[in-house]
């Protein structure tokens, strides 16, 4: 067998090899690295030097160009002792917590629905569903202010009419539910997302083990739990943890929401994220070292969490 | 010749390379022949604004030989990045408006690290400050510095369906104080209860969690988020008083409020006089003139009821400063230009008609336009009735800290509003006197922690400079 295509002779019998000289090397060694040379510069300038930077600036307190002052730990223990971190903390663990626990079965069986038979609406369901993700959260969060607005709300007028309840229900001035508007916002938008990855990994599950299942006598539950689940478990892992992440992450949505409902982030702070308390410090309030701090916080949480959850989901994956 | 790494790599780098011509090609080609730099840079986030001064920018271009370009940009992409080009050092516009409220994240260090030019002397020697409504200095300034140069005066007054008010036998005359106000509102939505329980006419438009008419009332009140000095001052009797008012217009069995919102729903709710009632600052005048036509000759205006018999009838709501960056390449051009587009009296009177905004200098209310009635607000004349008010417009001052001093306002009112629907009045003003205590103390746990604010910061030993 030969070595490779170069080492092979020409039709017209010249040895390719022959042109193995320091130049030729330099090009087949060089190329590689010139061809990434220019992600590795964006890379360095946007995203290496900014973190870097972002790191230091955790440390200090700034105030223009020409002044900073070393704060120590003073900007991480000033964020951890803060009640309005704690509630924007958890605020966006609820948030997560419904995102995962809401969605994804609801992903899941939007999925399932849609892999059962070949109909010919599929497609145009399919489209329907993930359309909403197209839009972006901005949008969606000015729609969504529209349709939760009490009296002329078409949220509000939809329930008046069916149940005689809710005409002037304040779903954004109620701390009560600014929380459930923002998941319900989240929901008409992230479902049709998370139910394309889910249909994607349905139809690769190999319908021999589902037959032979079949043959051997399990219902459909059973060859849900045994085979379909073990065999989508790896996309369920990355469903699960890039939802978690963007839970986390989570600011246009609430922030367009409620902003263009008077406004801040709810009555009571009830619609502050982690992403919004840092918008708020380092720009709201002008305090880039603490906006760098709540950051790095955010990172280590979302590190930790994802870090955890893909050694559960793994192993329930590996158990099954 | 083939190209050694194949096709697809050739293409690429044709294509970055066409695109890299292109693009240094395309930047001057773009530009109109004879294109000379711009002498001064002005940029806005209205857009009204911006095409009223690139109107009149021309006569000033002829007449001082220059060029001025007006830049509108987006409010908060503006904020932004003039915060990180003053941060960074990078090129800002000469000259830059700013809305109410930011002033403060500019000026949150000592004086001489502000990014703009303090022009308080240049205020005082071309007598300015006397020319112009004094109250609204202190918005744009800093511990006694002033910043930029107000742009209005933003008076606010009730604006309100007469035809309705008439109707139900609303005499707006005896709406002299507040209390009066609530008695006559609790009065109007009980008249107006449907089958189901739900009022046809709400007496104001007020939104639940505060906000800014919260912070309108307040003011009205004799009431800022800070003192002169800077300090936190929202913790204090007067606050608690509006708090506990406001917390019954809008919770309990004595509601007399709905939230209306803004925009479209703003406008259907005036249109079905769901309240019949609405805070008007002059801009607002103008803006439901725009939207809701259907109106004319329906709507009036009066000021607002007063906390106690014969106080302020009015507040301040909105505003635009003007600042001159220290970047500013031409100082005195900038200024002269600042008084061509803002302080030039020949200009504000059909400025006036156009925006309906109040400008600042008291000598240009004497012109015609201001005199002129308005059929949409029952032969009203705006400009009387808004300049009558405008010298008791409330004071302002603006710290960084004010995003932050409005949140913790705003949750002492939500905390306080739920209190008030759990247990009424029972205890509401110890629940409220507690809730400003605890939240004006975490702005002021926030700002303790401004070492540049804190002390003179060029001498303090961990102040390094960059």
């Amino acid at each position: 067998m030969s070595a490779g295509p170069l080492a092979t002779a020409s039709p017209k019998g010249f040895n390719t090899a022959d042109l193995r000289g320091a130049g030729w090397r330099w090009r087949s060694r060089g190329a590689p690295y010139l061809f990434i040379l220019p992600y590795l510069v964006l890379n360095l300038v946007f995203f290496l030097y900014p973190l870097i930077y972002a790191t230091v600036l955790a440390f200090y307190q700034t105030n223009g160009p020409a002044r900073r002052a070393f704060v120590g730990w003073g900007n991480f223990s000033y964020v951890v002792k803060d009640p309005d971190f704690h509630k924007a903390l958890w605020n966006t663990t609820i948030f997560a917590v419904f995102s995962i626990g809401l969605q994804l079965p609801l992903s899941l069986g939007l999925a399932m629905l849609l892999n059962a038979k070949n109909d010919r609406l599929k497609s145009i369901f399919r489209l329907a569903i993930f359309a909403p993700n197209l839009v972006g959260q901005v949008f969606v969060g000015i729609i969504f202010s529209v349709l939760f607005a009490p009296h002329y709300g078409l949220l509000n007028r939809g329930l008046h009419e069916l149940i005689g309840w809710g005409l002037e229900q304040q779903w954004l001035g109620d701390p009560k539910l600014v929380m459930p508007a923002i998941i319900i916002a989240a929901m008409w938008m992230y479902v049709g997302f998370n139910m394309i990855y889910f249909l994607a990994a349905l139809q690769n599950v190999d319908q021999s083990l589902i037959e032979a299942a079949r043959i051997d006598g399990a219902g459909p539950a059973s060859i849900f739990w045994n085979v379909t689940v073990p065999a989508i478990a790896p996309v369920a892992t990355f469903v699960v943890v890039t939802s978690t992440i963007g839970s986390y992450q989570l600011f246009e949505l609430p922030y367009n929401l409620l902003q263009n409902n008077g406004g801040g982030y709810g009555p009571s702070n009830s619609g502050l994220t982690v992403v919004g308390y840092l918008y708020q410090n380092a720009f709201a309030n002008g305090d880039l070292g603490t906006g760098a701090a709540v950051g790095w916080l955010l990172t280590f949480i979302i590190l930790i969490i994802s870090v955890i959850q893909i050694r559960i989901v793994g192993s329930v994956g590996s158990e099954s | 010749m083939r190209f050694p790494y194949g096709p697809a790599p050739l293409v690429i780098l044709i294509l970055a390379i066409v695109t890299g011509i292109g693009l240094a090609v395309w930047v001057p080609l773009s530009r109109p022949p004879g294109y000379k730099a711009p002498d001064l840079v002005l940029a806005t986030f209205v857009s009204e604004q911006a095409e009223v001064y690139r109107a009149a920018i021309a006569r000033f271009d002829e007449e001082n030989h220059c060029t001025v370009q007006v830049e509108l940009v987006d409010q908060k992409a503006l904020q932004s990045r003039l915060q990180s080009a003053l941060q960074v050092g990078a090129d800002v516009p000469d000259m830059v408006e700013l809305m109410y409220g930011t002033i403060g994240v500019f000026t949150k260090g000592p004086l001489e690290d502000v990014g703009f030019i303090d022009l308080t002397k240049r205020i005082k020697e071309t007598g300015l400050s006397d020319q112009l409504v004094a109250n609204r200095l202190s918005k744009w300034s800093s511990r006694g510095h002033v910043f930029a140069l107000p742009h209005d005066v933003h008076p606010v007054m009730l604006v309100y369906r007469r035809d309705l008010a008439e109707q139900l036998g609303i005499d707006v005359n005896k709406l002299t104080t507040w209390d009066e106000f609530s008695r006559v509102g609790r009065e109007v939505v009980k008249k107006s209860l449907r089958p189901d329980g739900i009022p046809g006419h709400y007496m104001i438009d007020l939104p639940t969690d505060g906000n800014d008419a919260l912070i309108l009332l307040l003011l009205q009140h004799g009431v800022t988020l800070f003192d002169a000095n800077g300090h936190v001052a929202f913790d204090n009797e007067a606050t608690l008083d509006v708090v506990c008012w406001y917390v019954q217009q809008v919770e309990g069995p004595g509601r007399i409020s709905f939230p209306c919102g803004e925009g479209q729903n703003f406008d259907k709710a005036m249109i079905d006089g769901l309240c019949l009632f609405y805070f008007c600052p002059d801009w607002r005048s103008n803006q439901i003139q725009q939207e809701v036509p259907s109106l004319a000759g329906k709507l009036a205006l009066m000021p607002l009821p007063a906390w106690e018999p014969g106080g302020i009838p009015t507040s301040t709501w909105g505003g635009c400063g003007l600042a001159f960056t220290k970047q500013c390449r031409n100082f005195d051009l900038a200024w002269k230009l600042a008084m061509y587009l803002y302080y030039d009296p020949a200009q504000l009177g059909p400025r006036f008609a156009d925006t309906h905004i109040l400008p600042p200098l008291k000598a240009a209310w004497g012109r015609p336009e201001f005199d002129q009635p308005s059929p949409f607000y029952s032969n009203i004349s705006l400009g009387k009735a808004y300049s009558a008010l405008a010298p008791l417009v409330p004071k302002e001052h603006d710290t960084a800290y004010n995003t932050l001093a409005n949140a913790k306002l705003s949750e002492a009112f939500s905390y306080t509003s739920i209190y008030y629907k759990q247990h009424g009045n029972s205890g509401l003003r110890e629940y409220a006197r507690s809730e400003l205590k605890r939240c004006a103390d975490r702005v002021r746990l926030a700002m303790s922690r401004n070492v540049f604010l804190n002390s003179d910061s060029e001498q303090l030993p961990e102040a390094s400079s960059k």
